[in-house]
């Protein structure tokens, strides 16, 4: 199947800050792609650039092309860019306290969606969103619109935010970070809801978020960022059972699990510099275990690997 | 961040640079006065009343033939000192006030707040003006009306500032440290209650001189012969056909002034980030 | 150096909200009615959701707060009872480490001041080089003394809020969360820092977490709370749960591995407002075991030394 949302070789800036450096990802219906890495890797930025939205911080791309349904986005009119988000594309926020309007009633805040982009009038709006709620499992759904978000628990209202994402009928969700802010219980939730929804409508996700075991959970695909650069991308099922690329490893390696010996986590040393401090040759050298003389020299190149792709000069090598 | 300070840093901004270096020019002319007027602010000179600009009177003289140029210099001093003197003292019972009815809470917080939303509720000219009634006209009584003017202000600003602190978790941290009351109310609060509440001092600096100038319009502020920018106008307003300058060049100077201290302020403001902060007084 | 270094009894705390002119007060019970040892040199994890009154509890503990009702022994001082004075030097010996490294720090202390508050608000003598030694301690390069935080990353200010809480010597800290907004690479350098500190100074920790797995990779035994109240005392890391919300939380958990993917069965029904809490089993608007009796009647924490659990119908 051809992909829905296409990024090939994007490098983005912010005045003369270089940000991410020649992403190349792509997300196909009825898939999930899985964007992950720790604070500061320019995931968020990558979900800006595949929407069009980096002039709102200034950004802008300096290279390479984003596609949506084989279209350029930056051949297309801005209001033509306006009609895609939304419409085709929905979001989901990190922080469903903020996303919301607080003066204005649930209902009201969905039916806006299809009736702007799907131009339905206000019945057939609100018959829609109580459609919506319904499916998403949102209990007394009728007496839930007329409530205000304040009067909503943190884990409905992410699953207004996400209502709010699918009322315009989009073919792709971008997703960032839609459990961060909320407790595990409800977190589960929310995943299971993202990968029905994705199964059940041939939808396209794609999802950014920093934890490894929400990746390992949905996605089929997963692409690692660190410090605005690719360091692998390729099925989730290989990549977790041997990952090739050493920050990979480690990441997965922070998690505790069932069986994880005490004392055993170490972390990754160091922090993910900022933008300005980007080491030479591979980023991530300097935190790195397996680092040798050439990868401070040079950056290693993104080379096809088994179905993925991975920027290691000694990947797949024992640590 | 660089290592200046921020009233340093607020300079190098276009803005802040021209209407800082303006305020270094006039304190300077205030402070050096009697060193840099080329007369004395009393030394009358009949003959040469009412003349304008020339080169032995670069701004004119007033009716009494003196140096206009020596008494708007004498007329800062007045005017700054006064403003100066009167915002300090408010700032510092302000904070006082502001901080004990943050920190105690309880019917005295009540009481306090009461009593500012009264004052605030008034304009400060006639909470001035109902002062200087009472105490008597002159410099002091224009120090001490300006200063209780400007105190409902600077209370509240510290007390919303002393009530957002106390909620932060490194004061919850001095706390489980074993720290006491006075600790951290001196070294955790004030301090960073300080910042907003110092650009608020300034920015009403800048109130308090128009405020200052207009006692001395009506007679109540610096008693003749000493000048005041006030004074000034107001002997200037009954001749402004007949030597506009008069009143023009002291109204330009407390037009200049307010706008400096302004203009400042914002770059201050800008610098210490702190716009959010001063939003929360109210 | 018998007996638990710490006992609680029936501790509760209530807070009144509103109240003023514009709103009803009403009343939450934010603790209710918590009592558990900790012994020397174990590691208590609490866990639960928010507002489940993790975070409360552990303020009642250092009597940041001061309880509604209940005792607080520590080494055999009630704290419950102790006078501000006594309670301030009682300070030196227990900690705290909070969750926001970002605003557990003064913006205006720099490092070396933030680490010299400790002694000065015990009025005990700062040894020389103190600040050094104690940066070393959490790993960070002594040059930083001048630093101020905004100038260290996340992971960086949570390791001077380590090195402020472990300043004089105490025997027992209380870890607020310490790693909940740090990165999860992050977050394992600092358990691995908070491990180490604890072997080299036989410190004894409450560990207060919403992340079970990690609560399950760091503590000896694990407390489990839901609204306020204690539905179950893990008696180690491996212990099956035997209350459904234990058990749905453990369900909750992702680990990063695709071949042990599970079927979410998510928690239905929503959580109930603290402020109106069910008759029974606050848990009874999520269980699938909820009997008529979980919603009239509180089941109270077993009293079975092994595995206390609160739950008329335990798995």
């Amino acid at each position: 199947m051809s992909p829905l949302l296409e990024l090939s070789r994007v490098s983005v800036a912010i005045g003369k800050v270089a940000l991410l450096d020649r992403i190349s990802l792509s997300v196909e219906p009825g898939r999930i792609l899985g964007l992950v890495g720790e604070s500061g890797s320019g995931k968020s930025l990558t979900a800006m650039a595949a929407i069009g939205l980096l002039p709102l911080i200034g950004g802008r791309v300096t290279e390479g092309e984003v596609r949506f349904a084989g279209r350029d986005i930056a051949a297309m009119s801005e209001a033509e860019r306006r009609a895609l988000r939304g419409r085709r594309i929905g979001f989901v926020t990190q922080n469903p306290m903020t996303a919301l309007d607080p003066v204005q009633r649930i209902g009201g805040q969905v039916d806006i969606v299809s009736r702007m982009h799907l131009r339905l009038t206000k019945t057939a709006a609100r018959a829609r969103t109580l459609d919506l709620l319904t499916q998403l499992r949102i209990p007394d759904a009728a007496a839930v619109v007329d409530a205000y978000p304040h009067q909503l628990s943190g884990g409905m209202k992410q699953r207004i935010v996400i209502a709010m994402a699918l009322a315009g009928e989009p073919e792709l969700i971008i997703a960032d970070e839609p459990t961060t802010a909320l407790d595990v219980t409800v977190q589960a939730q929310i995943i299971q809801i993202l990968g029905a929804l994705v199964r059940d409508r041939g939808l396209a996700l794609l999802l950014i978020t920093h934890d490894m075991g929400v990746i390992a959970q949905i996605c089929d695909r997963v692409a690692v960022l660190y410090c605005g650069r690719l360091a692998e991308e390729g099925p989730v099922g290989p990549i977790f059972a041997a990952p090739a690329h050493p920050y990979t490893a480690a990441l997965i390696d922070c998690i505790p699990q069932e069986g994880t010996a005490r004392g055993s986590l170490r972390g990754i040393p160091g922090a993910v510099p900022s933008a300005l401090a980007f080491s030479t040759g591979c980023r991530f050298h300097p935190r790195c275990r397996r680092a040798t003389g050439l990868c401070q020299d040079s950056a290693p190149p993104l080379l096809p690997r088994d179905a993925g792709s991975v920027a290691c000069h000694h990947a797949g090598a024992a640590p | 961040m660089s290592a200046w300070p921020a009233p340093m840093r607020a300079l190098r901004w276009p803005v802040g640079g021209i209407a800082g270096a303006w305020l270094i020019l006039i304190v300077a002319a205030a402070l050096f006065a009697p060193v840099l007027s080329p007369y004395a602010y009393d030394a009358q000179a009949l003959k040469e009343a009412y003349g304008s600009a020339s080169a032995a009177h670069w701004l004119g003289t007033d009716e009494f033939g003196r140096d206009l140029l020596t008494r708007l210099m004498y007329g800062a001093r007045t005017s700054l000192s006064v403003s100066a003197t009167a915002i300090s003292l408010s700032v510092a019972c302000g904070m006082v006030l502001g901080a004990a009815a943050a920190w105690f809470g309880g019917r005295f917080d009540r009481a306090v707040t009461v009593v500012v939303d009264l004052t605030w509720s008034f304009p400060e000219i006639l909470i001035a003006l109902i002062l200087v009634a009472i105490i008597g006209p002159g410099t002091t009584g224009t120090m001490i009306a300006i200063a209780v003017a400007y105190l409902a202000q600077f209370t509240r600003l510290t007390r919303a500032q002393i009530m957002t602190l106390k909620g932060e978790t490194f004061v919850e941290a001095a706390r489980s440290l074993g720290a006491g009351n006075t600790y951290i109310l001196l070294r955790h609060l004030l301090p960073n209650a300080f910042a907003p509440v110092l650009v608020a001092a300034m920015l009403a600096t800048g109130d308090a001189i128009i405020l200052e100038a207009t006692l001395g319009f009506f007679g109540l502020g610096a008693q003749p012969p000493v000048p005041s920018w006030g004074g000034m106008m107001s002997a200037g307003s009954a001749l402004v056909f007949k030597a506009p300058w008069i009143i023009i060049f002291p109204g330009l100077a407390v037009a200049a002034t307010v706008l400096a201290i302004n203009l400042y302020g914002d770059a201050l403001i800008a610098e210490l980030d702190i716009r959010s902060k001063l939003r929360g007084a109210g | 150096m018998t007996g638990p270094l710490l006992r609680i009894e029936g501790l509760t705390k209530r807070f009144h909200s509103g109240g003023g002119l514009f709103s009803r007060e009403r009343a939450m019970i934010a603790v209710r009615d918590v009592s558990l040892e900790i012994a020397r040199g174990e590691v208590l994890g609490v866990v639960g959701e928010s507002g489940c009154g993790k975070s409360t509890l552990a303020r009642l503990i250092l009597r940041l707060i001061e309880a509604t009702n209940g005792r607080i022994v520590f080494d055999g001082t009630e704290l419950t009872a102790l006078p501000a004075s006594a309670l301030r030097a009682m300070r030196k010996r227990m900690a705290m480490v909070f969750q926001d490294p970002y605003s557990s720090l003064d913006p205006r202390f720099t490092l070396a001041r933030v680490l010299a508050e400790p002694f000065r608000v015990q009025s005990r003598a700062m040894p020389p080089d103190a600040v050094a030694a104690m940066l070393a301690a959490v790993g960070l390069p002594e040059t930083l003394a001048t630093s101020y935080p905004h100038q260290l990353s996340g992971g960086q200010r949570q390791r001077v809020g380590i090195a402020r809480a472990l300043a004089l010597r105490p025997d027992f800290v209380v870890l607020d969360e310490p790693t909940a907004s740090l990165d999860v690479s992050i977050q394992a350098q600092i358990i691995a820092l908070l491990a180490d500190l604890r072997d080299k100074m036989g410190l004894t920790y409450l560990f207060i977490s919403h992340d079970l797995g990690l609560v399950r990779y760091f503590c000896d035994r694990i407390v489990v709370m839901y609204l306020g109240s204690v539905v179950e005392v893990l008696p180690d890391t491996k212990a099956a749960p035997r209350h459904p919300y234990t058990d749905a939380l453990m369900r909750s958990g992702f680990a990063p591995d695709p071949a042990r993917r599970r079927e979410i069965a998510p928690l239905g029904g929503e959580i109930p407002s603290p402020f109106a809490l069910p008759a029974g089993c606050a848990f009874t608007t999520r269980c699938a075991f909820a009997s008529d009796r979980c919603r009239s009647e509180r089941p109270v924490l077993s009293q079975d030394p092994a595995h206390p659990v609160a739950c008329f119908h335990p798995l």
